[in-house]
């Protein structure tokens, strides 16, 4: 996909009159309906939303419907023991930058999840008080029940943090000797060897760590994070490193943990891999919950598409009321509708009557879909969020 | 228990094995100490108590210890906390103070070694005859007042950034071994520079080890000043160590 539809999707938010921010347009999106809505579409584009919309708060934020939706369940002992982790109402400041803002989210054991921001997000913060590297400044952390501090103690979690420009393993020594060294940190290690092979590094063993490429150190360090054989499992951007080859390798190997009924959780900001990996994506954004869902639905919610066409005299009012549309964009003549359902969109769109030469649909890129989405929020001035 | 101990080998291990350390640590004193013993100054009485070669073997052995902890702990230490393996280190079931106490001790342990190499040099190339028993006592005397140095060599690697850590580590060898008396006698230093040895380590770690020799002293401000600096040293290493996990960068 070309890079020409970052700014227009990013306009579908720009655009907005009312809503608050991102939370607001993820949800019209489909997100945070998979929890609550009634079937009632709710577009953030100028026309279509007013009509739809119940009122401009109806069911957002997201954060607090999926919470909510867990507190039901949660009614059941059953439930609370299963869960691997919760956040609840969790804020962190630094200084005066406000990093976590009431966060709140779980994940239930054997789940794998994924966290998914852009830079600056929170994510790194999140996964920071998830190990009890850090404390919130509000809210309660609970990690396998206890702690994150304790829960780390007992050895039941392991952890990929992100290290920067560093290897993030100890120089002077072989691969080996810093994972026999790890193990033994550990009261009920797994086996030497299991782990080796989970984490692909056989022909790593005899090299000496500070002589490893990116991606190869990135895999020792996952050899790492398993040794102790936790039950939960950090990564704070794993792929980072790696090349296309590498992504593919590292994510079939944490699958297979993933399967033996581990809890997975891990940052990206590639929305490629959180759908690809992750039973359940939750998009972090200003150190909020924005959406949480299957990664397919935030796939299909954020797949848009464009429709382009020539008209001699557009009339925007007009385009906004078809079906699907989410944002309208007249140049001159020519006109870009923003859609979530392009087929209904085009039916409408012949049914209407309405003038129209040079059609052309085309999908959004994810990547680029997703990086619009949350910079949105960004851009948004602070009186309209209000 | 046994983790702890997995983990001193471990740091042991990796120390002996880098030949930058060992050519520094071992290279500077025993160099030096050949270097400014000189065949003709080498009988020489020092401010009328040892001689110059004792005198230079037990400021090289001081100063042995100085190079060693600064090493092991200085520098070494904040490389290793920008790569990210102290932060690794930190999400395993390892309690947090046995990092420090695990880099305090592998300094201690480097640092014997050290001492012993320095007494053999002045031993076959000083020429200096102790009795067995002083050969041990002073070896012991100097290994356990090594620990103001090594908790020292812990804090600096605690305080500075991996890129600053080596002309802090250089500047701190310079001061503790040319102020504190280690090249030349505090005796034969301008009235100012005497005055700032004794508020130095090295000098009364030296001096304490020399006073022993000469029998004239029991050292009790020598003691008292290494034991001050030890818990002064430790309780900011302690106060830096909670500052960083409130963080979450230790």
């Amino acid at each position: 996909m070309s890079r020409s539809k970052v700014p227009r999707l990013a306009s579908v938010c720009g655009a907005r009159p009312t809503g608050s921010g991102f939370t607001q347009y993820l949800g019209a999106l489909g997100l945070s309906a998979l929890r609550v809505r009634s079937g009632a579409t709710y577009h953030c584009g100028h026309g279509a939303r007013s009509e739809n919309h119940p009122g401009p708060d109806i069911p957002l934020p997201t954060a607090q419907l999926a919470v909510s939706d867990h507190a039901v369940a949660a009614g059941a002992p059953a439930h609370d023991a299963e869960a691997a982790l919760r956040f609840k109402g969790v804020v962190r400041r630094y200084g005066k930058h406000l990093a976590l803002d009431h966060l709140d989210f779980s994940v239930a054991r054997g789940e794998t999840l994924a966290l998914l921001g852009p830079n600056g997000a929170g994510k790194s913060t999140t996964m920071s008080l998830l190990l009890g590297l850090l404390r919130p400044n509000e809210g309660t952390v609970e990690v396998l029940g206890t702690t994150p501090h304790n829960a780390v103690a007992q050895g039941r979690v392991g952890a990929m943090l992100q290290t920067g420009s560093g290897s993030g393993l100890p120089p002077g020594v072989k691969v080996s000797e810093a994972l026999a060294l790890v193990r033994r940190l550990y009261r009920r290690p797994a086996d030497f060897d299991t782990t080796v092979e989970r984490a692909g590094i056989g022909a790593l063993l005899c090299r000496q760590t500070n002589r490893l490429s990116g991606g190869e150190a990135q895999r020792v360090r996952f050899a790492l994070a398993i040794a102790g054989d936790p039950e939960l499992v950090f990564l704070d951007e794993p792929t980072v490193a790696m090349d296309v080859d590498g992504r593919r390798t590292f994510w079939k190997m944490m699958r297979q943990f993933g399967a033996e009924g581990r809890t997975i959780v891990f940052a990206t900001h590639h929305l490629e891999e959180a759908d690809q990996i992750a039973d359940r994506v939750v998009v972090i954004n200003h150190g909020q919950v924005v959406a949480d869902g299957p990664g397919a639905t935030l796939k299909a919610a954020v797949a848009a598409r464009h429709l382009r066409f020539v008209v001699p005299e557009p009339d925007p009012a007009r385009y906004d009321r078809l079906e699907g549309v989410t944002d309208v964009e007249v140049r001159g003549t020519g006109v870009t509708l923003v859609s979530l359902d392009a087929d209904a969109t085009l039916r409408d769109l012949v049914r209407s009557n309405l003038a129209f030469s040079d059609l052309e649909v085309t999908g959004a890129c994810l990547e680029d879909a997703f990086v619009a989405l949350t910079a949105c929020g960004r851009k948004l001035p602070p009186e309209v969020d209000a | 228990m046994s983790a702890l101990f997995a983990f001193i080998r471990f740091e042991l291990v990796r120390l002996l094995r880098s030949w930058k350390f060992l050519a520094i640590t071992i290279g500077f004193p025993v160099v030096f100490y050949m270097l400014f013993l000189g065949e003709h100054t080498a009988g020489a009485v020092v401010d009328g108590t040892v001689t110059w070669r004792v005198y230079l073997m037990v400021s090289m052995c001081t100063f042995g210890v100085v190079v060693a902890a600064l090493n092991a702990g200085g520098s070494r230490l904040a490389g290793e906390r920008s790569t990210g393996w102290a932060r690794q280190l930190r999400v395993t079931p390892m309690p947090a103070w046995s990092y420090v106490v695990t880099k305090v001790t592998a300094s201690m342990l480097v640092v014997l070694p050290v001492l012993v190499l320095v007494e053999v040099v002045g031993y076959t190339f000083g020429g200096v005859r102790l009795g067995i028993g002083e050969w041990f006592a002073l070896t012991a005397l100097m290994w356990v007042t090594a620990l103001p140095f090594a908790v020292l060599g812990v804090f600096v690697g605690f305080m500075v950034h991996a890129e600053t850590a080596y002309p802090v580590v250089t500047a701190l060898m310079f001061i503790l071994g040319y102020f504190g008396g280690l090249f030349n006698p505090v005796s034969q230093m301008p009235h100012a520079l005497q005055s700032a040895a004794q508020a130095l380590p090295s000098f009364h770690h030296a001096s304490l080890a020399l006073g022993f020799l000469s029998g004239q002293t029991l050292g009790a401000a020598h003691w008292l000043v290494l034991i001050g600096y030890t818990v002064v040293l430790g309780l900011a290493l302690m106060w830096k160590h909670r500052v960083e996990e409130s963080r979450g960068l230790a």
